[in-house]
């Protein structure tokens, strides 16, 4: 994981997630991983392609993503509908916007793919090609952890 | 009595006879029966004379050429930690052929005997006081003519590759043909004396230094001037506290580390180093603030400046890999032939973009995967060292197979390599490997 990714990355969730829930929002110790993880329940997956390759994933419990929801539509939502997962998406698509604007900004040339959202129990993710950055997000209404894989196209 | 015991063996055996249902070939290894179910044996033949193949576990005997196909002869005996006479090259060995789903390949045994046949249901389950090996590979223990022959389970066994290695660290250690691996994983093994043992032992649990062949020379020499000092301090030999090992270490660091290397370090070097392909790959793992990297960028810039080269430096620690892209140099860090590339700006000296765009600065773990693939210097000082041990074989496997022929390896000044791939060209400071 090139250095000169990382910040653009926890600065857009922090951003981002700041603004949205307009509550404080802490950030936990970043670390890497590269074998298996699971996943918590909700996780928006948007992709990189250019120079850059990889994919970003926003992964939380139900309940969070529920109340973020509710607090991005300002109505109460109680499950995971059609609405919650339009809103989660749309928060993996703004942040991962941020960050690679960011990223632009110093250089770096690439695209994202539409997020793609999966729900489900007991689910894992493995990329055993390349090593994932994980920044723990905590907000009042649950953590969420944004897992970043990106390598330089070699 | 007797008789009446005799009546029913003979019985039970009639019985067994009525229904053979299964076979294997039965062999030894060291002294004790063993088989392998024959649907899984293709055949057995002597052979001898395989070719070895480098970079391969020590139970790999190397290959063998089976009427055209080439296959891998594995050796059960060094594999299970078991004695095994050693045969000088020329000589024949039992071999039997495995066909398994995915591969077929040959194991060297002791002696070939017999093809076994009793009923499927004769089998018992496998009790872990039947043999020197782990009990998940045996499918089961069967009692045949008076005798006991554990059968393995050889897709277990083989069927998953990362399987075989794994059972070096479950074996008991110090079985009398202790392979190299094992005693790379059991470094405190009977072997090491007690009080380099100890110390091995503090240096771990206070530095996270971990005692390995790589730096087991300067431990032991350094033992001795500690004891040394310490006897004229009228203090006892042994580590006790955290600043005692990091006292004792403190000599362990390679000159020139976390400051920029002299121009003569970088003339001594360099003339180590001759390249022969115009775009070279450097990988600078453990570079921490970046000062390495930054050195290196340099000798290639001087000695090298007709190459395209990349330096991939890594660190896990984020603080320091995080300010290594711009590094603030001091006025009196930089000498004068490393002025020309410095640019002054507003918070101190820095490298110029041209020294920049050469390195990438990468947060990684060098326990995870990396993308390299092919790379002509490796500059890992004092780095290895504080690995776990086993993790420290990984790496330099790692390394062994990532540098071409020719590439060169950098370890820290008292670091030592012993490895056939490998011949020692350093030099003073210099700890440099050539791959052969």
């Amino acid at each position: 994981m090139r250095v000169e990714y990382i910040n653009p990355f926890v600065e857009a969730a922090y951003n981002v997630l700041t603004e949205v829930l307009a509550t404080d929002v802490k950030r936990g110790n970043l670390f890497l991983k590269s074998a298996t993880k699971p996943v918590m329940g909700v996780a928006a997956i948007v992709g990189l392609a250019g120079e850059v390759e990889g994919r970003v994933l926003f992964d939380m419990n139900k309940q969070t993503a529920t109340k973020i929801a509710s607090v991005m539509n300002m109505e109460e939502l109680t499950e995971i509908d059609d609405l919650v997962k339009a809103t989660i998406s749309e928060l993996a698509n703004m942040i991962t916007a941020q960050a690679v604007t960011k990223l632009h900004e110093l250089g770096f040339k690439f695209d994202l793919t539409p997020p793609a959202l999966i729900t489900g129990d007991n689910m894992e993710i493995s990329d055993q090609e390349v090593e994932a950055l994980i920044v723990p997000m905590d907000t009042p209404h649950g953590s969420i952890e944004i897992n970043v894989a990106v390598r330089e196209r070699s | 009595m007797s008789t009446n015991t005799d009546l029913t063996k003979g019985q039970k055996d009639a019985d067994r006879l009525a229904k053979i249902d299964f076979k294997m070939i039965s062999f030894t290894l060291a002294g004790k029966d063993y088989g392998i179910d024959i649907l899984k044996v293709k055949e057995i033949r002597k052979a001898g004379n395989f070719t070895k193949v480098p970079n391969t576990p020590v139970f790999v005997r190397g290959v063998d050429n089976l009427r055209g196909d080439i296959i891998p002869i594995i050796d059960l005996r060094t594999m299970f930690n078991l004695p095994a006479e050693t045969k000088d090259k020329e000589s024949q060995e039992n071999i039997v052929i495995l066909r398994l789903e995915s591969l077929v390949l040959g194991i060297v045994v002791d002696t070939i005997e017999k093809v076994v046949g009793f009923s499927f249901g004769s089998i018992q389950p496998p009790h872990p006081i039947f043999g020197d090996i782990n009990i998940k590979y045996i499918s089961g223990v069967v009692e045949n003519a008076g005798r006991l022959y554990i059968i393995l389970d050889v897709d277990r066994i083989f069927g998953e590759p990362e399987e075989p290695a794994e059972t070096h660290s479950e074996n008991v250690p110090g079985q009398p043909e202790a392979s190299a691996a094992v005693a790379v994983e059991a470094p405190q093994g009977a072997e090491v004396p007690l009080d380099l043992q100890f110390v091995a032992e503090t240096l771990q649990a206070f530095g996270q230094f971990h005692l390995s062949p790589l730096n087991r020379g300067w431990v032991s020499a350094r033992l001795e001037d500690w004891k040394k000092s310490r006897k004229e301090r009228g203090l006892d030999f042994q580590l006790t506290q955290k600043d005692e090992a990091e006292e004792f270490l403190l000599k362990f660091a390679s000159p020139g580390s976390g400051r920029l290397w002299s121009a003569e370090d970088v003339a001594s070097l360099s003339e180590l180093l001759s390249f022969s392909s115009p775009s070279l790959t450097v990988w600078n793992p453990g570079c921490g603030r970046g000062y390495e990297s930054y050195s290196l960028a340099m000798l290639f810039q001087t000695r090298f400046s007709g190459k395209a080269y990349k330096i991939w430096a890594s660190d896990n620690d984020l603080l320091s890999i995080s300010t290594a892209p711009s590094l603030i140099l001091d006025d009196d860090e930089v000498e004068l032939p490393w002025r020309e590339f410095t640019v002054q700006t507003k918070n101190g000296l820095q490298f110029n973009s041209d020294i920049k765009a050469r390195i990438v600065f990468e947060f990684h773990d060098l326990n995870h995967l990396n993308p390299l693939s092919e790379v002509h210097l490796v500059v890992v000082r004092d780095v290895i060292s504080f690995l776990r041990t086993p993790d420290q074989e990984k790496l330099l496997t790692e390394i062994s197979e990532k540098v071409r022929p020719g590439g060169y390896l950098v370890l820290g000044t008292n670091e030592r390599l012993e490895h056939p791939e490998w011949k020692s060209i350093g030099q003073g400071t210099w700890s440099v490997y050539q791959k052969i």
